[in-house]
């Protein structure tokens, strides 16, 4: 039987609108996949090195203030930020002359850092899907570290009890970082995790003030000797706990800390994997499956460790207007950034390569499920460009570091004296100088602690008398 | 590549990733007095210490508890207590014994005053002798220093007849992988009056593996 022209017409109609329809909802179907995929990645674009940028100013223009109430703004809208704005607003604290504080901000981070290094399955697969900084921060290795040194400073500035067991808990947790690092990366990995001598020198310092313990003393100061032998002033300690006593009749001693230059921050790197990395993200992908890694992988972006430039090199410290001589670097907290970072920067690019591999395998998975092509076929190669692009590294740190923790001892008859501290270049006063007035009792220990991250002083000269 | 193999590789590479681990919460528990220590895997701790006192502590006091017979005599007509400065614990070890020592410290000197023989001196006041003599607790044992020592305490209204001194030492045998540690706490007593002197050791050896069976290699019990 002929059909009509007419009937063709519709039926030709009726094949056409189905059509249509099928392609609007492949459109749709890409749309909804785009939103799945790119959007919850959008807010991933902002990080934590562009939003700590201007508390950080703040604080380095002396504007304490201003900078706590960022800091504070900071760690309430950005909830992954929390723990290191925490950090920062610690050494706001510290630095403005509120030891108690940051000791209790700084004990809140240790415990919740305690807590987030234990692996989270739900952050791990949200994390695969879209980028590291939907994970939970527990602090670089370094960060962990320093976090008992900077406690068991806050401490010692305002009441000091529980200041050794700090420095106890540091070693503890360097010990603990080292045998996790050995059981990933074998033994070569113990060298990367160099003392914090702070801690070391810090117990070294309380326990030969007791007068009785001078052992224990000695062999702090001997592994702080150990790791700085170029620094005289640690011998002169070390000698002084073995032969001799804590003062003379009728002194005191001060120790003044600076906090001196600006310290270790984290900013976003492209990256193109190295062979180390590939080799690890290969592993992981070859034991699931007959899967390899693609042979082309465009750069990826990963969190570096940037130090600013030096402005200044040592703290000059004068007695009574008596110039005594530079602060000493008792530890590098530049140094130890970049070594444990170094240690772990290979599984930090694994884990970005495999999340690549995971997103490309994703789009073409997609693909073949929806069975596109053509049009459907660009826009979701799109969504996937999008997708990887909006990928963002994981820039959180303690952005408020020093770049160096120096100290000096003096020993001075006891009574008021006045403590000026002037920043030096290359042995030069390179600054205005700033003086406090220190009461120091006869056998005792008076604590003194200065933040130089450039020429200026930020905050007031500290004292815990 | 049809939907299930697609969901099975997504779904393979998802786990892989995140392998295996939740976050959990710690916990701590009150143990038992009569449960055993923890023994340490890497250096020593109560295992080793607790005994190492009970022992010295309690052989020394001992021996020492038998009256002289210059010993003065109490209105009870009993042997008056003697009086025991203890000056400190000194850690001449290879090990760093962290917050033991003090935990040491606090251990040794609850013991003597739990003898009936014993008395001891403050450790506030020992403190104080120290830092106004501006003595070194090494130091004490000169006749000169220990007089002047002994005069500023008995200023206090402390005088004392011992100077207790405790010395933690180790000595270390490496076999390959394993290593065979000997802790020895010596305590050294002192009449400030004569110059007499006591001394009494104890001793723990302790055993460390990198393996499992490293134990059962160097210290088989079928071999001895």
């Amino acid at each position: 039987m002929e059909l009509q022209p007419s009937k063709i017409l519709k039926r030709e109609l009726a094949r056409q609108s189905q059509h249509a329809i099928q392609r609007c909802f492949e459109l749709l179907r890409c749309i909804v996949l785009l939103c799945i995929f790119v959007l919850p990645c959008v807010a991933g674009c902002s990080t934590h090195a562009k939003r700590l940028a201007e508390p950080r100013n703040l604080f380095y223009a002396g504007q304490m203030d201003q900078c706590r109430e960022q800091l504070t703004k900071l760690s309430k809208s950005h909830r992954g930020d929390r723990d290191v704005a925490m950090l920062d607003l610690a050494m706001v604290d510290l630095v403005g002359g509120d030891a108690k504080q940051a000791e209790s901000r700084l004990r809140d981070v240790r415990d919740r850092f305690e807590y987030l290094e234990q692996d989270s399955l739900t952050e791990k697969t949200l994390s695969a899907w879209t980028d590291d900084q939907m994970r939970s921060y527990a602090g670089e290795d370094y960060e962990r570290m320093l976090v008992y040194a900077f406690l068991s400073l806050s401490n010692l500035m305002h009441d000091g009890g529980d200041a050794e067991a700090y420095s106890l808990q540091l070693n503890e947790k360097r010990a603990q970082l080292i045998n996790a690092a050995i059981e990933k990366s074998g033994p070569e990995a113990e060298k990367a995790y160099r003392p914090v001598s702070m801690g070391d020198y810090l117990r070294g310092v309380i326990r030969e003030s007791n007068r009785r313990d001078y052992d224990d003393a000695a062999k702090a100061y001997a592994r702080v000797v150990e790791w700085n032998p170029e620094v005289i002033p640690f011998q002169w300690d070390l000698n002084r706990v073995r032969t001799s006593v804590h003062s003379q009749p009728g002194m005191g001693v001060i120790y003044v800390f600076a906090l001196v230059g600006r310290g270790p921050i984290k900013v976003e790197v492209a990256e193109q994997p190295t062979s180390d990395a590939l080799l690890i993200a290969d592993r992981i992908v070859s034991a699931v499956g007959p899967y390899s890694l693609p042979p082309t992988l465009a750069p990826i972006k990963i969190p570096d460790i940037q130090i600013p430039a030096i402005e200044i090199d040592n703290v000059g410290v004068a007695i009574d207007q008596k110039r005594l001589g530079p602060t000493q670097c008792v530890t590098s907290v530049e140094r130890i950034a970049l070594d444990t970072y170094a240690a772990n920067r290979s599984s930090i690019v694994a884990r970005a390569v495999v999340r690549r591999v995971l997103k490309k395998a994703s789009i073409v998975a997609a693909k073949k499920v929806a069975g596109t092509e053509g049009l459907t076929s660009f826009a979701m190669d799109a969504a996937g460009v999008a997708w990887e692009a909006t990928e963002s590294a994981d820039t959180r740190c303690w952005g408020l570091l020093p770049r160096e923790i120096q100290v000096m001892r003096i020993e001075v008859p006891a009574g008021s004296r006045n403590v000026t501290l002037h920043p030096l270049v290359r042995d030069r006063v390179s600054g205005l100088a700033n003086t406090v007035s220190v009461h120091v009792n006869e056998g005792e220990n008076t604590y003194v602690l200065a933040c130089f991250p450039d020429s200026q002083t930020i905050g007031q000269i500290r004292s815990n008398r | 590549m049809d939907r299930r193999k697609a969901l099975q590789v997504l779904g393979t590479l998802s786990v892989t990733w995140t392998f295996a681990g939740c976050r959990g919460h710690q916990y701590g528990h009150v143990i038992k007095k009569d449960a055993p220590n923890m023994v340490g895997s890497h250096d020593a701790g109560a295992e080793v210490f607790d005994p190492l006192v009970d022992e010295a502590v309690m052989k020394l006091l001992g021996r020492q508890c038998i009256p002289s017979p210059d010993q003065p005599i109490g209105q009870d007509g009993m042997p008056m207590k003697k009086t025991v400065c203890f000056v400190g614990v000194e850690n001449k070890s290879a090990e760093e014994i962290g917050d033991f020592k003090d935990q040491l410290y606090q251990q040794i000197d609850s013991k003597i005053l739990e003898s009936q023989t014993f008395s001891s001196v403050s450790r506030r006041m020992v403190d104080a002798a120290l830092f106004e003599t501006r003595l070194r607790p090494d130091s004490l044992l000169v006749p000169s220093n220990m007089q002047l020592f002994t005069q500023v305490l008995s200023r206090q209204g402390a005088p004392i007849d011992h100077l207790l001194f405790a010395t933690l030492t180790s000595g270390t045998t490496e076999r390959n992988s394993s290593k065979q540690r000997d802790y020895l706490l010596t305590l050294e007593m002192t009449n400030v009056h004569d110059g007499t002197y006591d001394k009494q050791s104890a001793e723990i050896r302790k055993g460390y593996h990198k393996t499992a069976v490293g134990k059962l290699w160097n210290y088989n019990p079928l071999k001895y």
